[in-house]
């Protein structure tokens, strides 16, 4: 838990990124003396960093020919369109 | 790349089925990943991947070439996982978190055949653990969390993708990011 409801948008702002510089400066000074506070923002930053980590997948084989099987035939309004 | 993808949809929009294969094989990857993180089961991800484009192309027409057209096929996948996820019963709860991530395929994507080194089942167990604590947050907060940290979008094409404002997407994220926080720790 952050030391006050205030600190705790404090660290928000911070991780992303929308704080002045001086509002940084401020925020960086508190952290050195607040344990509370620093160990949440570890934690955070820790947090999005694993979440980051995960892998990417891509679509299984045949996928596309699987969805071009099943696309509607083109419509006979729609041919008269052109 | 937008001049490309706006000539190719030019091309759907006049009936061209073959463009529609080049469009897919543009953004399949990313429609199927996004499923995926949201159901957590490959075969769902694979069904909703597959219902999304399906409806881009009936709705081509709906579809407003001077937006982004990947922030419009995104929230077309997005709503049918959500909506996937809204009919499975609350009841079972639980139970479907593990239904949903027991057939994981990080390990059948291996062949058999090949001995995994030590550290890679350690990479392999911990991608399948970032998964199960994915599926332990709630379906809102779920969709900001994946499309900020692991597709890396701006919270403005997140607004336009799940139809909310800034502000509340910015919420959801921070939620979803303290729950995880919480549950990490542990």
């Amino acid at each position: 838990m952050a030391c006050s409801q205030e600190n705790q948008k404090h660290i928000y702002k911070y991780l992303d990124e929308e704080m002045t510089l001086l509002e940084k400066k401020q925020f960086e000074a508190h952290i050195m003396k607040c344990d509370e506070c620093h160990a949440q923002l570890r934690e955070l930053r820790k947090t999005v960093a694993i979440i980051q980590s995960a892998s990417h997948f891509e679509a299984p084989k045949g996928f596309t020919d699987n969805v071009m099987k099943q696309l509607p035939k083109q419509s006979k309004s729609q041919t008269w369109k052109n | 790349m937008d001049i490309i993808v706006k000539k190719i949809i030019a091309e759907v929009k006049k009936g061209n089925q073959q463009a529609f294969a080049e469009l897919m094989d543009l953004y399949k990857d990313k429609v199927y990943h996004i499923a995926y993180r949201m159901l957590g089961n490959v075969h769902e991800a694979q069904d909703v991947a597959q219902e999304a484009f399906l409806r881009a192309y009936t709705n081509i027409d709906s579809y407003d070439i001077n937006r982004k057209f990947s922030t419009w096929l995104f929230r077309i996948a997005t709503n049918l996982a959500i909506d996937r996820i809204r009919k499975k019963k609350p009841d079972f709860h639980l139970e479907d978190q593990v239904a949903g991530t027991e057939d994981l395929t990080y390990y059948s994507q291996i062949s058999a055949d090949v001995d995994l080194p030590e550290d890679q089942v350690v990479q392999l167990e911990m991608q399948e653990w970032i998964q199960q604590e994915i599926m332990e947050l709630p379906p809102k907060y779920r969709a900001a969390i994946i499309l900020k940290y692991l597709e890396d979008l701006s919270l403005k094409e997140i607004s336009e993708i799940l139809n909310l404002p800034v502000a509340t997407v910015k919420t959801r994220i921070h939620r979803g990011r303290e729950a995880l926080r919480k549950r990490l720790r542990d």
